[in-house]
């Protein structure tokens, strides 16, 4: 069972995700560049896009990556039903390429936003959460184009099939806008596709995935993408 | 610009007049910022010795030993004029040229910091130069990957026509992988790689030596370009190229270019250089022999090869895609030699263009005498509302504006993140350091030797009060035009106190930078900047320790004041809020006093007896007390009539800016020890008071809700920002 974590130009948390997924039993991540290609994918039962400035996020944020030569393969993962995880660059990589519904927006203060918050884990189980079913987690989060957004259609979709696992909440896990930091439709930090298999989240869990670094609620999300990788 | 004297012995050395290519050559070498000519005759004042010092100043970055078969690597620099000119592009490049530093010398970079000076924000240039830059800084850093972890940012109305940016980068490296700026053996390849070469940045660090005129925004084409992808496949690229030890010698394309990045490896290794400009992938085609031997485009190393190793590292190049050409080689005829169609458009000896300048005459000036007097001085009336500007007012109030839009997590080793007393990172082995980095301006306008001393004291005791042993400094000395005297004997004076603090606390200064010429003529006016002796300092933790924090962690715990208290008011933020200005003397450096309360309180860490615990620094003791609960779910109830010192009055006690004090919070179980450890050190201590659990600051005479606090402190800049 191996894990590919893929690095485009300007991806620069490849190494943070590898680590983090080193720590878990089972996690037995490697390293993929796009310029390898599909082929590199051939072995991969589960696939993580790590964060960072693709291609410098130059033109929007994750939208060259989307169409790199790697997204065939990506693609093709993903409609076997294996899981993916996007994380930051890589949740905007995966909706640019319509794998996940919605667009990630610049957010509301127009500024680059860098800070820890909480989220309110929803309290039914998308795999990815379970065991963290209505928790309130601590994550870091960092990005310029966060606020998520969609169509009201695609909203009532996701709110009605529970496919939103993580919204900014504060300390006691009340969800409201004044703990919204980006400007998120609804407060959404993360959601899934229709099969359930496609993870796509802006808070970061591998900068949460060890004592030192202030909190370890990340690893348990990387956990169980480990799990879930296992059983598919 | 060359002087004529320079010329002139240029023309005597060589015997002939220097051509066109030559003469663009020197005069970016033997500009101040190449040559340091105005301030390196006085760097002996500096220790730079230590049994940890690996590399000391000299190369692109210092290194220093932290045990386990580990070095960390700093380079600190100033991108001051780009910055003023182009907000943007100046501070990302500054923040891109740091980098380039620290990688240079085979280091992964592990954190950057930038510390930031403006004019009042009320301004709107000054508003705007302040969004901008941190745009800048903050869009660079973030791409490449590099987390921020500390930084400082002052307001003062002499930055109104010249900004500051300073930054700092932090790396990490097996001594085995080191790689020096050197060039060392002849018929080595020069090979360049990461970008193209263009007309950005031509002769910047000319620019960059010469005070503004009103006509500054002609000199827009010499501030660089950053291009944050560019440097991060840069970054791969070289890391690769260092784990298979592919280079010999590595130089950054920084100030001076080509000029001076293959001019100072062959001075460090003895050697001569010969570098065809027709080779070089240009980015615009016409460009002359002198402007791509003089351009500053960003992004682009340059790496001395063994012949052997040039075919891999191509390969490594051209899997990254990125620019490269072998453009040159090293002789052993000591002369830099630029060829052009085959035809020689420049020859000199390495040791007249580097370091081969005549040395310019600088006239000391006199300092003004300053007073002790305090005739300004009135107790206020409304303590509680005083207590409220300050921490309010723009030099103590809350940066998060600034600095959550840095990446601070990126890499997962950040321990502390910024808005404690330093950033902390974690190293490998599981090693933790903290870094930290302060300059009180107004203190080192109205002393530039105390005041630079004493703000580097306050750096040490940042990192003291969190645990950390200090074991170096590096500085980034702002200053304005040496060729005038009074502005001179700033210099001087500043970096005799520099000199002082690192030899009294035995702490090596092992990087740095000096940027002159900080003034501008408004109207006929001399505007200069406060001297701006930037100095950074790191502490290592012991094995195992936790840093302690400054946020009250349990109710019911004594606080206690470590240290003196004396009625220093003058160049403090509280004479500054009272009467608008700072003037007489600043409160005194005390190294004595500040040893022996570093030596206790980090005693008192190694045993563990402290659960919280902040310095006293801008603001005084009221500002130091309040950042310790403006986080904290728990308030305080004080006693402040016995604290010990001179200072009699109330206002006194709480503005007073005295060094060598600290606050901790020690629980009743640890006191026995503690006392002991405070009593064998000698050091003053007065218990003022209790944690409690109710949401207030009481100071006894007047008392602050936590609430009005933390709208007062989280305010102070937004409202000019939002």
């Amino acid at each position: 069972m191996t894990i590919a974590v893929i690095r485009f130009p300007g991806t620069n948390n490849e190494n943070d995700v590898l680590r983090g997924l080193s720590l878990i039993p089972g996690g037995d991540p490697y390293l993929v560049t796009n310029r390898q290609g599909s082929e590199a994918l051939k072995d991969a039962d589960g696939i993580v896009i790590p964060g960072g400035f693709s291609y410098g996020d130059y033109l929007r944020a994750g939208a060259v990556a989307s169409v790199g030569t790697i997204m065939d393969g990506i693609r093709e993962i993903a409609d076997d039903g294996k899981p993916v995880l996007g994380i930051c660059n890589g949740f905007q990589i995966l909706a640019e390429a319509g794998l996940l519904p919605g667009a990630l927006l610049p957010n509301r203060s127009a500024n680059f936003i860098c800070k820890w918050v909480y989220l309110k884990v929803s309290e039914n189980t998308v795999g990815f959460t379970d065991g963290m079913e209505a928790a309130v987690i601590r994550l870091p989060i960092a990005h310029a184009e966060g606020n998520y957004y969609c169509s009201e259609e695609d909203l009532v979709r996701l709110q009605d099939e529970e496919r939103i696992p993580f919204r900014y909440c504060n300390e006691d896990g009340e969800v409201g806008e004044e703990v919204n930091p980006n400007g998120a439709l609804d407060n959404i930090a993360g959601i899934v596709n229709e099969k359930g298999n496609i993870l796509g989240m802006m808070p970061h869990p591998e900068r949460a995935s060890r004592i030192v670094l202030g909190s370890v609620d990340g690893l348990d999300i990387l956990e169980n993408f480990v799990r879930v990788t296992k059983e598919a | 610009m060359l002087t004529n004297e320079e010329i002139t012995h240029a023309t005597n050395v060589l015997e002939r007049e220097p051509t066109k290519t030559e003469l663009a050559m020197l005069d970016v070498l033997w500009s101040e910022h190449c040559s340091y000519k105005s301030s390196k005759r006085w760097f002996h004042l500096f220790n730079t010795e230590g049994d940890n010092v690996h590399l000391g100043i000299g190369e692109g970055a210092g290194l220093v030993d932290i045990g386990d078969g580990y070095l960390v690597g700093v380079a600190m620099e100033s991108h001051n004029h780009p910055s003023q000119i182009d907000p943007y592009n100046g501070a990302a490049t500054g923040v891109g040229g740091i980098i380039r530093d620290v990688i240079s010398q085979g280091c992964k970079a592990v954190g950057l910091m930038n510390c930031l000076r403006f004019g009042h924000p009320s301004k709107p240039r000054n508003a705007y130069l302040l969004e901008q830059v941190v745009r800048g800084i903050s869009e660079y850093g973030n791409s490449v990957g590099i987390p921020t972890v500390g930084g400082e940012l002052e307001f003062d109305d002499s930055y109104d026509e010249n900004c500051l940016v300073n930054v700092v980068c932090i790396g990490v490296i097996k001594p085995e992988y080191v790689v020096r700026s050197s060039a060392r053996t002849p018929g080595h390849l020069l090979v360049m790689f990461g970008s193209t070469t263009g007309r950005d940045g031509i002769a910047g660090v000319s620019f960059a030596s010469e005070s503004f005129s009103d006509e500054e925004e002609e000199n827009r084409s010499a501030v660089q370009i950053g291009d944050p992808l560019a440097k991060k496949v840069v970054i791969d690229a070289l890391t690769q190229l260092i784990r298979e030890k592919l280079i010999d010698g590595l130089q950054d394309f920084g100030g001076g270019g080509m000029t001076s990045a293959a001019g100072e490896l062959a001075s460090q290794g003895g050697t001569g250089v010969i570098v065809e400009v027709d080779k070089v992938p240009l980015r615009e085609s016409d460009m002359k022999s002198y402007e791509i031997v003089t351009s500053e485009s960003q992004e682009r190393m340059l790496a001395v090869v063994a012949p052997e190793a040039l075919e891999r590292v191509i390969e490594i190049l051209e899997e990254n895609d990125t620019p490269y050409a072998v453009f040159g080689e090293v002789t052993d005829d000591k002369h830099y030699t630029v060829m052009e169609n085959g035809k020689v458009k420049a020859k000199l000896p390495i040791d007249l263009l580097v370091d081969g300048f005549p040395e310019p005459e600088r006239p000391v000036g006199t300092l003004p005498t300053r007073s002790t007097g305090m005739g300004w001085f009135k107790e206020p009336e409304d303590l509680k509302e005083t207590t409220l500007q300050l921490l309010n007012s723009l030099n103590i109030c809350d940066k998060s504006w600034v600095y959550n839009q840095y990446d601070q997590h990126v890499q997962a080793h950040t321990v502390i993140d910024i808005g404690e007393n330093a950033g902390v990172l974690e190293f490998p082995m599981g090693k933790k350091l903290a870094f930290t980095s302060d300059c009180n301006s107004s203190w080192c306008l109205l002393d530039p030797s105390q005041g630079t001393s004493n703000s580097a004291a306050e750096s040490l005791r940042n990192l003291i009060s969190m645990g950390a042993k200090p074991i170096f400094i590096a500085d980034c000395l702002n200053f304005g035009n040496p060729e005038h005297p009074d502005s001179y004997a700033q210099f001087v004076d500043s970096v005799r106190g520099l000199g002082q603090f690192s030899h009294d606390f035995e702490i090596p200064i092992i990087g740095g930078n000096v940027s002159l010429y900080n003034e501008s003529e408004v109207d006929g006016d001399t505007h200069r900047i406060n001297p701006t002796p930037q100095i950074m300092i790191a502490g290592m933790f012991r094995d195992g320790a936790t840093p302690i924090k400054r946020n009250l962690i349990t109710p019911w715990s004594n606080l206690f004041l470590i240290g003196e208290t004396h009625p220093e008011m003058n160049g403090t933020e509280f004479q500054r809020l009272m009467i608008g200005e700072v003037k007489g003397n600043p409160p005194r450096y005390r190294p004595e006093m500040e040893k022996k309360a570093m030596n206790a309180i980090l005693e008192a860490h190694s045993r563990g007896l402290i659960r919280s615990c902040n310095n006293v620094g801008r603001g005084g003791l009221a500002i130091a007390l309040m950042k310790m609960v403006l986080n904290s779910p728990y308030g305080f109830k004080l006693d402040l009539e016995g604290a010990p010192g001179t200072a009699r009055g109330f206002a006194e006690k709480l503005f007073s800016e005295s060094a060598a004090r600290y606050v901790a919070e020690v629980p009743e179980s640890n006191q026995p020890a503690f006392y002991e450890i405070i009593e064998k050190h000698g050091v003053k201590i007065c218990e003022i008071g209790l944690s409690v659990s109710k949401k207030v600051a009481d100071f006894g005479r007047f008392s602050i809700t936590l609430e009005e606090a933390q709208e007062a402190y989280r305010s102070g800049l937004r409202k000019y920002m939002e």
